[in-house]
């Protein structure tokens, strides 16, 4: 039989083992793959169209509000003076879309933390060149990332947009906005990584998902009411107490970044003597808690 | 304890590790262990899994130095982690995601590029028989599939030695089968594994060499082949006088040989201390006495039996 007839016949060939002879990354390169592993899960890429909707519907409805904005800019671009600076919403206040980012965290720090340690997964993870301390940076990173992104892509499409539609010029509204360029990422940066350390911090204390949402809302539900009844008993004047309310902590921060203070109406610390570094001291506080919590959590695993 | 002359994959020196609550799980266990397969055999709470632990780094010995792959656990974990594979005894994969994926991403977890973690996934789910389920969620997978893909999450970074940890639990004898014809081809592949496991018949079907613990301590340790000839006995069945057995056995203690009657006409003569020479010694005693000589059996003890008797002589 010729090589040609043996070809058209067909072979089954055993193709054996063949050893891997590449590059190899080491503890770093694992990290960066479970971040983007994790990332994945979160937004539910590669899973059922089910795991998909709510992450991207959330996007969406965290870009409404600056595709209001615009298009009513759009609309209105014609109109007398007072009206040409149309701003539904603000950068400063955009940054504190904060209830859909709360939900977002509740769906999916659980998400990406529990289901590791229910599944005993966990001994699976600690097996490969990854340590405690590069499966939280992974985790926490991997939230604070796409946290991130939810808050600073409809940032960006409400300057591109207002920048477009701007009577006076794209380049005119960008140099009267410059300022947002550094305030906008810096807030969102610090908002993020505070809601993503809270977030996977309190479900790394469960192996169930539904309880670990469950804790992130009912921590902040609580924690706001709190915080509100004690800065209504002060009747104007602020409580030093506020910080309680432990997901409102960032928004004082974004303030100090856009403004330079506490808001007088919006911040439950405005009013209190050294209510800012009271901000930023509950800041760093309630995030290096988080850290300790998620270290203690994931600190030796059992096989 | 030493094994064999070659480079040792794993070398224990005094390896000790007490738990805080008091717990002695290992106590001065000092061993080479080979390249290849080999069994790490022992009851439950032996220390297995505490072995396992110490070489994953995931926790520090109380005394002694623990080497993986030429590679001080103590000193570089990270550097012995990645060239080991570890399969666990309990389920511990994700179960809404489908077999290629899970074992890619390990691929990925242990360092290797996406593109490649993708192919390797590919290559070893083909090498363990997944190849067509490759796409179905780890969840639907029967026990031997989800015992497969345990086996090809610890193979995809291709390492150099692979942790198993009783991969034939739970499965039905066709699965066991299947898993240890793997591992067994595992040697051919230029994988060594330490396969921890009670089940002693596993290890005589797919090792060369064997450690036994036992409560922390190591019974024994050595190549299976020199463990059974050194450890066998052979059968005599000898007739022609009534007390035949008897005075077989007064002969050949005389010629400092011992034996264990068995019945009228059989008696187990240790072959330890003579090694083949006993059989000459045997055949002179039975012909001194004037004997009939009906059947010699070389006689192997199964690993069950050494084990029994060295951990609790």
């Amino acid at each position: 039989m010729t090589a040609l007839h043996q070809a058209a016949a067909g072979a089954v060939y055993d193709r054996g083992y063949r050893p891997y002879t590449g590059p190899r990354g080491g503890r770093s390169e694992s990290t960066l793959a479970l971040w983007r592993l994790s990332v994945r899960r979160a937004l539910g890429l590669r899973r059922s169209w089910r795991q998909k909707v709510f992450p991207w519907s959330l996007l969406g409805l965290a870009t409404i509000p600056a595709i209001v904005n615009v298009g009513v800019g759009w609309a209105i671009r014609n109109n007398p003076v007072e009206m040409a600076d149309f701003a539904f919403i603000t950068y400063r206040e955009y940054v504190g879309v904060s209830t859909i980012l709360i939900l977002f965290v509740a769906l999916t720090a659980p998400d990406v933390v529990c289901p590791d340690r229910a599944q005993r997964v966990l001994p699976l993870l600690f097996s490969r060149p990854l340590t405690g301390v590069d499966y939280v940076v992974a985790k926490v990173g991997a939230i604070a990332f796409i946290v991130f992104g939810f808050s600073f892509l409809p940032q960006v499409v409400l300057f591109v947009g207002q920048m477009l539609v701007n009577k006076d010029g794209a380049l005119s509204y960008f140099t009267d906005h410059a300022e947002v360029l550094w305030q906008v990422p810096i807030s969102v940066a610090l908002l993020a990584i505070y809601y993503a350390a809270i977030g996977v911090a309190l479900a790394s204390l469960t192996d169930r998902r539904i309880v670990g949402g469950v804790a992130i809302l009912g921590t902040a539900f609580v924690t706001t009411a709190v915080g509100g009844i004690l800065v209504d008993a002060s009747q104007g004047d602020g409580s030093p107490l506020a910080w309680i309310s432990i997901f409102f902590v960032p928004l004082d921060l974004r303030d100090l970044v856009f403004l330079g203070h506490l808001h007088p109406v919006d911040s439950g610390l405005s009013g209190v003597n050294g209510g800012g570094l009271i901000a930023i001291l509950a800041y760093s506080g309630f995030l290096l808690a988080a850290i300790a919590v998620l270290l203690y959590r994931y600190r030796e695993v059992d096989l | 304890m030493q094994l064999a002359s070659s480079p040792p994959m794993l070398r224990a020196a005094g390896l000790t590790m007490t738990y805080p609550n008091g717990v002695v799980a290992l106590s001065g266990l000092t061993v080479d262990v080979p390249p290849g397969s080999v069994g790490l055999v022992g009851a439950n709470g032996a220390g297995k899994t505490t072995l396992f632990r110490l070489m994953l780094g995931l926790m520090r010995p109380t005394q002694g130095v623990l080497e993986v792959a030429g590679h001080r656990v103590d000193a570089d974990p990270i550097a012995v982690r990645s060239r080991l594979g570890y399969m666990p005894e309990h389920d511990c994969l994700p179960l809404d995601q489908t077999a290629a994926d899970v074992v890619s991403s390990f691929g990925e977890l242990a360092g290797l590029p996406a593109r490649a973690a993708r192919q390797r996934a590919s290559d070893v789910l083909d090498l363990v028989g997944l190849d067509e389920a490759r796409f179905r969620p780890v969840g639907g997978f029967s026990t031997g599939m989800r015992q497969r893909t345990k086996l090809a999450q610890a193979l995809v970074a291709d390492p150099e030695l692979v942790l198993l940890d009783e991969p034939t639990a739970g499965l039905d004898p066709l699965g066991r089968e299947e898993m240890l014809e793997l591992v067994g081809r595992l040697n051919g592949f230029g994988i060594s594994a330490i396969l921890a496991t009670h089940l002693l018949d596993d290890v005589q079907r797919v090792c060369q060499n064997v450690v036994m613990v036992d409560r922390g301590h190591l019974v024994l340790a050595g190549p299976i082949d020199q463990l059974m000839q050194t450890t066998g006995y052979m059968r005599v069945e000898v007739g022609g006088r009534d007390d035949a057995v008897a005075v077989l056995a007064q002969a050949l203690a005389a010629k400092d040989v011992s034996t264990t009657p068995v019945d009228a006409h059989h008696i187990d003569v240790d072959t330890q201390v003579h090694g083949d020479v006993t059989f000459d010694i045997v055949r002179d005693a039975v012909a001194d006495l004037g004997l009939r000589l009906y059947a010699v059996s070389t006689r192997h003890r199964s690993l069950d039996d050494v084990f029994l008797q060295e951990a609790y002589r």
